[in-house]
């Protein structure tokens, strides 16, 4: 029997009857954020603590760093200042290198179960929230040390941090997709976001960058974000603008990219697992 | 679709990989070519070809092939894992695949955490995990194991982990692979006993299994699978008989190439070996009960003072069935000088059962036990039959039920069946 033309594009079809398909989604992501951090920890002497610890021993590094190399700080005490923008950077470093192998990593259960392949590396991403809330905590105690006044400005954080998280996302399920074809995508994650640390006010503060290239510095949505959570912890006061709709912009647009890219993808996960 | 149809399936072709286009292909191709190369990219085979399938709700339907027949890609189509490459699949409510369960745990959470974990990928709400929780955890049977790390468990109860949680979920439509192998007997029965409720509660099972007997009892219709085309598709019995001729001919073509191999010793040259019927006719089967023989012509290249010919029946598990020794059976002082012979070995009460079946011929020096040529798979036949009765010897079985009680000692019920065999 010859192909049906209206066939030739392969269809598949499966009303389940009374499908609350959304429901579902947020059922497996809890699940699987769950999964991740109660055994990410587990089998470690120290535990949860590593989730301090970590944006801590990065504190500490940076601020001997400090003692050799004299980096401005626009008068705010280092120790603050780095570790405003650590927090946005840490959880953006860590959310990518999560998202990378987040769909190899589940390939037993993608071969298996027909999901929406987002959750994998959105589980990834929220799992990697956790421990930003925990830095949070050590931001919090050192605001309270060095008693900086709070304003309702603070509010701001939401935003921002739906705004990291997106950023984080559309990068990371750009290398979650191509990086299941291909590992070399996620080899080369490390250096990747190594560089882009280098391209945004994380222990330099955004005034040390040379205004005839600050368009072209903004156009990094993590300048908004990273330069966002300072003013808004620090200072008590807004974000700034032009930062803050850059990284919008530019985070509309990377999604809109690497989201169809991995929805193209990821109908081929299970053949290549 | 007809509201009673749960699965249909129409000019269903799937290719596996990212498909490359035409222009990339070719372009390579070229380049690689010029370049003095192999061409790399070539295009890949179809797995599934052309199948068109319709499912009743309600109904049991088993999958047999060979291994690479596309039986397990089939599922993963149906299961919405890997899409179409063309054709259409419409597939009615909840879809769950049992394919393989032990896999997708997580080695450092223990068995409840991993049953919340597989809950929610199979489909389940957190409300409905937990509801079920206590039910699933007394079906696994694991006691105290339930909370310990599923590292440290071993492989039958990881399996009857997934299980647990595959068998609690209601669906629509329940796709299996190979998960009865799961456990010890009692397990087996149970999760047996399971599927049935289910199927009696309408839901629609396909069911891919190694195990024809299984098969043959939950399934009601049954498919061949070779080469990703449907071979055979009709009643299991029906489906099941196509695959074992199946498995038994490809068995043949390997089995006559190693005759051919083996035709020259120094000894004993083998030119062939044939089937035959009670009336000589050239047979390729044999049917359950009826007579049948072996004929092998051969060469004898040196004089035997005592020839002895011996002539081993193993079935496909390679178990022995039937073993004869000409002297035993009154060949004595026959033959003996270098020539060509040809021997007839006649079976006239065969009581083998349905089947595949390989000969297994010797030749020897009788006074000396020497063994001059032996040739494993010198023919190789099919026993066939109607009924479902297996095994490895046929015949009748006399059934014969009676109340212990003696108040009604006029009740006996006899059943009897006498395999013709036709």
């Amino acid at each position: 029997m010859a192909v049906p033309s209206t066939y030739s594009k392969g269809v598949y079809i499966n009303n389940e009857a009374g499908g609350h398909k959304v429901a579902k989604f947020f059922s497996v992501l809890y699940a699987l954020v769950m999964r991740d951090i109660t055994s990410r920890y587990r089998r470690s002497s120290l535990g949860l603590w590593w989730a301090f610890l970590q944006p801590l021993i990065l504190m500490v590094l940076f601020n001997m760093l400090r003692g050799f190399v004299s980096i401005p700080s626009d008068g705010i005490p280092y120790l603050l200042f780095s570790f405003s923008a650590l927090m946005p950077w840490t959880f953006f470093t860590n959310a990518v290198s999560a998202c990378g192998p987040s769909i190899i990593n589940n390939a037993e259960v993608i071969k298996k179960i027909a999901l929406p392949r987002e959750v994998f590396p959105l589980a990834a991403v929220a799992a990697t929230l956790f421990d930003f809330f925990m830095s949070a905590g050590i931001m919090a105690l050192l605001m309270f040390y060095y008693k900086i006044h709070v304003t309702l400005a603070l509010l701001w954080l939401v935003p921002l941090i739906v705004l990291m998280t997106a950023i984080a996302f559309s990068v990371g399920i750009l290398i979650a997709g191509l990086g299941t074809f291909r590992k070399d995508f996620i080899f080369a994650t490390p250096f990747l976001t190594q560089a882009w640390l280098f391209a945004t006010p994380v222990i330099y503060p955004l005034s040390s960058v040379p205004e005839s290239s600050r368009f072209w510095y903004t156009l990094n949505p993590m300048v908004g974000v990273v330069e966002g959570f300072r003013t808004v912890l620090l200072k008590g006061e807004p974000p700034p603008a032009d930062a803050a709709l850059w990284s919008v912009i530019m985070t509309v647009g990377l999604l809109a990219l690497s989201w169809p890219v991995f929805r193209r993808l990821s109908g081929y996960f299970a053949d290549v697992l | 679709m007809s509201s009673d149809v749960s699965i249909r399936i129409e000019g269903l072709w799937k290719k596996y990989g990212l498909p490359i286009p035409e222009f990339w292909t070719k372009g390579v191709g070229a380049v690689r070519k010029g370049l003095g190369r192999s061409q790399g990219l070539q295009g890949k085979e179809w797995a599934l070809q052309d199948i068109n399938l319709e499912v009743k709700s309600g109904e049991t339907v088993g999958i047999v092939g060979r291994n690479g027949a596309g039986k397990s890609t089939l599922l993963k189509v149906l299961a919405g894992v890997t899409g179409p490459t063309r054709g259409l699949v419409e597939i009615k409510g909840r879809i769950f695949p049992m394919i393989e369960l032990n896999a997708g745990l997580h080695k450092e959470l223990t068995g409840r955490e991993n049953v919340r974990l597989l809950g929610a990928v199979m489909g389940l709400s957190r409300r409905e995990i937990e509801d079920k929780l206590a039910h699933i955890e007394d079906f696994c049977e694991l006691g105290s194991w339930f909370d310990q790390p599923v590292r440290m468990y071993s492989s039958g109860m990881l399996g009857r982990l997934g299980f647990g949680v595959a068998v609690n979920i209601e669906s629509d439509v329940i796709l299996i692979d190979e998960t009865f192998a799961v456990g010890d007997l009692k397990f087996q029965n149970k999760s047996l006993e399971r599927i049935k409720s289910m199927r009696e509660s309408g839901a629609t099972i396909l069911l891919v299994s190694h195990s024809l007997e299984t098969l043959q009892f939950v399934a009601s219709r049954g498919i061949l699978l070779e080469q990703g085309r449907v071979l055979s598709s009709g009643t299991s019995l029906e489906a099941i008989n196509a695959y074992e001729k199946l498995v038994f001919r490809s068995e043949q073509v390997r089995l006559a190439q190693r005759v051919k191999n083996r035709i020259t010793s120094e000894e004993v040259n083998i030119y062939g070996a044939r089937l035959f019927g009670e009336s000589d006719e050239t047979l390729t089967e044999v049917h359950m009960g009826k007579p049948f023989g072996i004929e092998v012509d051969f060469q004898l290249n040196r004089p035997l003072k005592r020839p002895m010919f011996s002539m081993g029946l193993l079935n496909a598990a390679g178990i022995l069935c039937k073993w004869n020794i000409s002297e035993e059976d009154g060949l004595i002082g026959v033959g003996g000088d270098p020539d060509r012979y040809r021997i007839k070995i006649y079976y006239p009460k065969n009581n083998l059962m349905s089947g595949a079946y390989e000969g297994h011929f010797a030749v020897r020096e009788g006074a000396t036990f020497e063994t001059l040529e032996r040739i494993a798979g010198i023919v190789s036949f099919a026993v066939i039959g109607e009924n479902r009765s297996r095994g490895i010897v046929a015949g009748p079985c006399e059934w014969r039920l009676t109340r212990s009680s003696a108040s009604e000692p006029g009740v006996e019920i006899i059943a009897q069946r006498i395999q013709t065999g036709q």
